[in-house]
């Protein structure tokens, strides 16, 4: 008789998927419900066999006693939705344009600089989104001299930024004028957004985990900070919140991504509740 | 039967006409206390969220509409990012739609703590690890239920 | 007015007067100014300067800026090592919980430097003290987290610290927990949410 020589997959007991989500709702302040569970069990299945443990037990202790994060971070991408599209989590950018901006603006004089800082920039379809948002509905724009900052720490993709050819994909959320008015096609099916908008980001490479680069960055009015620092380490993470607050002009805004909590990074900043957006605020 | 551990008189929060149970903010950064809080409030007939500390439930209580905001907060006082303390004084700056009675739960008999308590703006202070009777009746008589009140008060002659 | 790209690269990089040089003696007599934004950039910095270990974390004693106190914690802890150990471990016994427990999330990040003093701590004869040193083995990864707890559980006398012991072992419990958690178990009998945490951190040991 031919033993078996193929293991079955682990299996993930209700105990184990408890004990997984606290701790992982300790560390990252994300929920998975129960409704989630195939979701979550699929990816823990994933990286039980690519660490090679024996089993959920073996490989969730090497997680908890882990130095180096390094498990941490590849679970935290495989349980996070990476994908960057033009007006993601656009509820934010109608906020930045219906209350945010007036209440900046309402502090300084007609003419004057308003800065706002995308991080990361990632392939540039959040700041462009800034900048589409404030062309288009800020009815204030022509008012004030509006900086859009961006960064990110890989020059890849500042490059590709810096290109601004997009998939049929990324602009999908685009209104059909802002798409004609602001891109034009190019290739196959791709979009390449127009010359005076590439023009209107600074573009940076910064790594928000040293002061030297953070340092530059003053005067800050709002900062959009979006599924970043989610796959950073308890030590990065404050370090990047607290470089963002010396950013921050006082009553400048934070933004961070729809799952992710101050809760787990700083208690400096207050917290403002608009219409459309929780957001973070540096103390005036 | 003992009366909880100080308890400063409120007119109780009326239970909510037409739109449902009351609903409870449990705030501690231990997720098994949390867990045994919901299990006695919630066996109690009332609605149970949850914050690990100061900050994740500030956030929590912005998030709540007009229709489903707090109606009590049983609050932890040492916690990681912001104690207990701190979340309520931040509270107490809200609007009126957030105000809740609050009962402070904390390892510490010192008196001085349950004043720290009162001074922060809480209603109720319990000591851990809190009797399930204190803590029903504390909270079924901040929230104005009767009827979890009277059946608390059997259970804990019992 | 409108989009306006910034020209000006000095407004991405201000060239400040500086009033003090950015060496070592320089920043730690930063770490007193009277203005909280030169003090969080001393402090910042010092995380570079392993020399100004102690005198950063003496710091936090004085400090009443709750953001420079952030970002003395976050260089303490970017430092690292038996200094900013030992600078820290007295805020375990601090009346304020902010910085208690900045001190705490700093020495959980440091297990091999934490370790030797983690048994006299949990013999001390305050119970909060006793409290936070399991809330610090919570964070803490060092492989004897769980032989440290299952001493607090056949031992202390204090029912918070067993009942802040037994959340941390419905995380990180073996086996070789179940005897103390039964000991637990049996010595606070009467105690209701003892009872409720003993059974669940047996339950979260299971058999995979």
């Amino acid at each position: 008789m031919k033993a078996a020589s193929v293991l079955a997959p682990p299996v993930i007991s209700d105990a184990d998927f408890q004990k997984f989500a606290e701790f992982f709702h300790r560390k990252t302040g994300i929920h998975f419900e129960p409704a989630k569970r195939y979701f979550v069990d699929k990816r823990l299945v994933e990286r039980i066999q690519a660490s090679g443990a024996e089993n959920f037990r073996a490989w969730f202790v090497a997680l908890r006693f882990e130095t180096d994060g390094a498990e941490m971070q590849r679970l935290v991408n495989l349980m996070t939705v990476n994908e960057t599209y033009f007006f993601r989590e656009a509820y934010q950018f109608d906020c930045l344009v219906n209350n945010m901006l007036d209440e900046i603006a309402a502090r300084k004089r007609p003419g004057s600089r308003i800065r706002i800082w995308s991080i990361p920039s990632s392939t540039g379809e959040e700041p462009y989104s800034i900048a589409i948002y404030l062309l288009e509905r800020w009815a204030k724009i022509e008012q004030y001299d509006v900086e859009i900052l961006s960064s990110d720490i890989d020059t890849a993709v500042l490059q590709a930024a810096q290109r601004g050819v997009y998939s049929a994909r990324s602009v999908g959320q685009l209104p059909k004028p802002y798409l004609k008015k602001y891109f034009t096609p190019h290739g196959n099916d791709e979009w390449r957004i127009s010359r005076d908008l590439v023009d209107a980001v600074e573009f940076s490479r910064v790594n928000m985990s040293d002061a030297a680069d953070t340092r530059r960055f003053r005067d800050i009015d709002v900062i959009f900070c979006r599924n970043l620092l989610i796959y950073f380490d308890d030590l990065s993470r404050r370090v990047a919140a607290e470089a963002m607050f010396d950013a921050l002009a006082p009553g400048g805004f934070m933004c961070l991504g729809h799952s992710e909590s101050m809760s787990r990074m700083s208690s400096l900043y207050t917290m403002r509740r608009f219409p459309d957006a929780l957001v973070y605020q540096r103390p005036l | 039967m003992k009366p909880p551990s100080s308890l400063r008189s409120l007119p109780p929060k009326g239970v909510p006409g037409g739109s449902g149970m009351n609903r409870i903010l449990v705030v501690d950064d231990a997720a098994t206390v949390r867990m045994y809080h919901r299990k006695l409030l919630g066996d109690a007939g009332w609605h149970v969220d949850e914050a690990s500390n100061g900050v994740e439930a500030l956030e929590l209580v912005h998030a709540q509409g007009d229709a489903n905001a707090f109606d009590l907060y049983v609050v932890d006082v040492n916690m990681p990012r912001m104690d207990g303390y701190s979340f309520v004084r931040e509270l107490r700056k809200l609007d009126a739609r957030h105000q809740a009675p609050v009962v402070m739960v904390s390892t510490e008999a010192a008196s001085h703590d349950a004043s720290a308590a009162f001074d922060a703006g809480a209603n109720g202070y319990l000591i851990k690890p809190a009797r399930p009777p204190d803590l029903v009746l504390t909270a079924a008589l901040l929230l104005g239920d009767r009827t979890a009140a009277l059946k608390s008060a059997e259970g804990a002659k019992s | 007015m409108a989009l306006k790209k910034s020209t000006d690269t000095t407004t991405l990089r201000p060239v400040e007067a500086r009033e003090y040089p950015r060496d070592t003696d320089g920043l730690i007599a930063q770490l007193a100014d009277a203005d909280a934004t030169v003090r969080r950039w001393a402090a910042r910095d010092l995380a570079a300067h392993p020399r100004a270990a102690a005198v950063l974390c003496a710091r936090l004693t004085d400090e009443t800026d709750a953001s420079v106190r952030s970002v003395i914690f976050s260089s303490a802890a970017r430092l690292g090592g038996s200094v900013v150990v030992t600078s820290l471990l007295p805020l375990l016994r601090s009346e304020d919980p902010a910085l208690r427990n900045g001190a705490i999330e700093v020495l959980a990040g440091q297990p091999d430097a934490v370790a030797p003093y983690i048994e006299k701590l949990l013999g001390d004869a305050d119970g909060d003290v006793r409290i936070f040193t399991v809330n610090l083995l919570g964070d803490l990864k060092h492989p004897n987290v769980p032989q440290w707890l299952a001493q607090v559980l056949v031992n202390d006398v204090n029912v918070n610290v067993v009942g802040a012991a037994l959340e941390v072992l419905a995380e990180v419990g073996t086996p070789a927990s179940l005897p103390a958690l039964r000991a637990a178990a049996k010595r606070f009998a009467d105690d209701a949410y003892i009872g409720f945490a003993v059974d669940l951190a047996i339950g979260r040991i299971g058999v995979s």
